[in-house]
């Protein structure tokens, strides 16, 4: 990680060298957020630099209350030896450039220059702002563990550990970042995880350069997978530990990154993207249940609204049964338009309920319900089987559990709209087929994107579409390339 | 640990290859002439599986009814695996889905050019309806891809882990 352009700094014997460029490289001075503290310790001055909000208070005055105490005693002995000795506290570093000092003091560490000596002594006093472990928003259970991941990443690791007590769980960590110095922590099971993807991630990671990642875990994602044009969510991310440490021990690899509550899973196919940890609460029927009321909605949150749309436009196609389908009386507007117009209100809807406070969005869904719905059918504007088939569509949205497939997907459905609004039943199929192949041809790190329906894998098909009770899953997917198959040893 | 990854390795013989090639061409032919079925209980096609296996041959009161269809797409389904099988033997180095989608169009072409005169039920090529062209091509192309790349990567990722 180090700066190509100026050379590394060596720290100088002469505590005023280092304060001076710690002055000019840090701003110690300047940014009132930097603290500094010069003390002696046996007749040697020795300077302390901190960040005030990063570093726990209580920590940093009993190491000083330990080093004064030094002075009471007459000791010759080596004062860098005697001052490392008596830091107490479990992680103590020494370090040879300012470089080096100050990355760890920005990181929260507490650094301390002694005069005449070329080494420095960092502590790690730090305790980052953040919250407790909360169950995310975005993948609540009615039953199950609760935690979840938060903003920092050592708390992150230490919940993957607590439900992987295993020696081969490797958390490998590396600073990514000119400006920002994130951390970001590579997580798998040492034989178990394909080794090659392993290397990969690892090399992709090292080659990111890029000033800050603020955007965490999704500028990490883009410089990983290489999106292209695809819409589709080439990841899938976790907020909850349980899921993590299921994907571990299934061979997959984990990327934290500091900041960021939001675990990246990779390899990751369509179908990792429409499993949720409540089906794996239930009992395996129950789940596969669930599971196949999911895959309907999702369904049709793709083709439903084209499908009736291509019936409407010739009521030739529908067979006898089902001569009921399509508008009774004439309207205004072309069918497809109210389409567009209903599905974009709904989008209006979605992305401002993102943002609105909880007590305005009572009132905004009052709005939309209420007002909208009814009174454009008075007037005229829709009618009605448009807003069934659009809430419909849209509920099945709403049932997709990865929210990034669910926008996806809601763009694909626009287009073909669109398309079946254009050439009817060719546009329709046509749409189809190309949605398909679309994500056929999709692959991320390797791993083909609709495993296992295409390419086919029977017994992998079979898991997605039912839930296995898990004394009956003995194999690990082959899809990540297990260096061990075998689940139940 | 890379000795006993080895002998795992080895419990899966080559001839699962061949079988996971045929279960492939069954499970391709009930998906994609089950949708083909559903294509024409939309009149997207003027063609089902059974237009072709069944009411090519037998004309009765039984042939226009559902029994027909169901037994329309399990003819399918037989035939694809021997269509599964002579991809496995001819085509399975080829890498990725575009042999698949040719492989597709060629089936397409075989069944609506070649052997339409078997197919009493299935107007000539000629008087097809666009409509009916377009489903049926979109489905043989998806059909082919099914079979292709799932045999092709089956077989490299076999061949990539017995190293």
């Amino acid at each position: 990680m180090a700066n190509k352009q100026e050379p590394q700094i060596p720290i100088s014997s002469y505590l005023k060298n280092n304060e001076q460029v710690m002055d000019k490289r840090a701003g110690v001075g300047t940014s009132f957020d930097l603290g500094y503290r010069k003390f002696p310790v046996l007749k040697t001055n020795v300077s302390m630099y901190y960040v005030t909000g990063l570093c726990e208070t209580p920590v940093i005055v009993e190491l000083m209350k330990e080093l004064l105490e030094l002075n009471h005693l007459d000791k010759d002995e080596d004062i860098f030896e005697q001052i490392h000795d008596h830091l107490v506290h479990q992680q103590v570093e020494i370090v040879e450039t300012i470089d080096d000092a100050l990355v760890e003091m920005l990181s929260g560490l507490v650094v301390f220059f002694i005069d005449g000596e070329r080494k420095a002594l960092v502590v790690d006093v730090r305790t980052y702002p953040g919250r407790p472990p909360q169950e995310p928003d975005t993948e609540k259970v009615v039953r199950g563990s609760r935690d979840g991941y938060t903003e920092n990443i050592i708390e992150n690791t230490a919940l993957t550990r607590r439900r992987v007590r295993d020696g081969r769980l490797r958390n490998e960590i590396m600073r990514v970042g000119e400006r920002s110095k994130t951390d970001i922590c590579l997580s798998y099971i040492d034989g178990v995880a394909d080794p090659g993807l392993v290397k990969l991630l690892k090399k992709e990671l090292e080659n990111i350069k890029i000033d800050g990642l603020s955007m965490a875990d999704k500028t990490v994602e883009e410089f990983l997978v290489h999106q292209g044009r695809t819409p589709f969510p080439l990841v899938r991310y976790t907020e909850r530990p349980d899921v993590a440490s299921a994907h571990l021990l299934e061979g997959h690899v984990l990327v934290m990154v500091d900041t960021s509550p939001s675990m990246i899973i990779m390899p990751t196919t369509y179908f990792h993207h429409i499993q949720h940890a409540e089906e794996f609460r239930q009992s395996p029927i129950t789940g596969s249940f669930i599971r196949w009321m999911r895959f309907l909605g999702i369904l049709a949150s793709v083709f439903l609204l084209p499908l009736w749309l291509v019936l409407v436009l010739d009521p030739s196609l529908l067979p006898e049964q089902l001569a009921f389908i399509g508008p009774s009386e004439e309207s205004s507007l072309p069918v497809f338009v109210q389409i567009l117009i209903a599905d974009i209100g709904i989008e209006f809807l979605r992305i401002a309920a993102i943002h609105t406070p909880t007590p305005l969005s009572t009132a905004m869904g009052l709005i939309a319900a209420v007002l909208i719905g009814q009174i454009a059918i008075d007037v005229g504007l829709f009618i009605p089987e448009v807003i069934l088939y659009v809430a419909i569509a849209a509920i099945g949205t709403f049932a997709t559990p990865s929210y990034e497939l669910s926008v996806a997907n809601k763009l694909c459905r626009l287009l073909l709209v669109l398309a079946t609004a254009m050439f009817q039943v060719k546009g329709l199929v046509i749409g189809g087929m190309l949605y398909i192949l679309l994500l056929v041809a999709t692959k991320t790190l390797n791993t083909p994107y609709l495993w296992p329906f295409i390419p086919f894998n029977a017994k992998a098909l079979f898991q997605v579409l039912i839930r296995m009770s898990i004394p009956f899953t003995k194999y690990r997917p082959s899809v990540v390339h297990p260096q061990n198959n075998k689940r139940q040893p | 640990m890379s000795k006993r990854k080895h002998d795992q390795r080895k419990q899966e013989p080559q001839k699962s290859v061949v079988s996971k090639a045929v279960t492939t061409g069954f499970v391709s032919g009930v998906l994609w002439s089950g949708i083909g079925a559903f294509t024409y209980f939309f009149h997207f096609s003027e063609v089902s599986p059974a237009s072709f296996f069944i009411r090519s041959f037998w004309q009765n009161e039984w042939t226009s009814t559902w029994i027909a269809e169901v037994l329309g797409v399990l003819a399918v389904a037989l035939i694809s695996m021997v269509t599964a099988l002579v991809y496995y033997l001819a085509l399975k180095k080829l890498h990725g889905m575009w042999p698949g989608i040719v492989y597709g169009i060629l089936i397409w072409l075989l069944i609506f050019l070649a052997f339409n005169p078997i197919f009493n039920a299935v107007p000539a090529w000629g008087e097809l309806s666009s409509d009916t062209m377009v489903t049926t091509f979109c489905l043989h192309v998806l059909y082919g891809v099914f079979i292709g790349y799932s045999i092709s990567y089956e077989y490299h990722d076999f061949n990539q882990s017995a190293k």
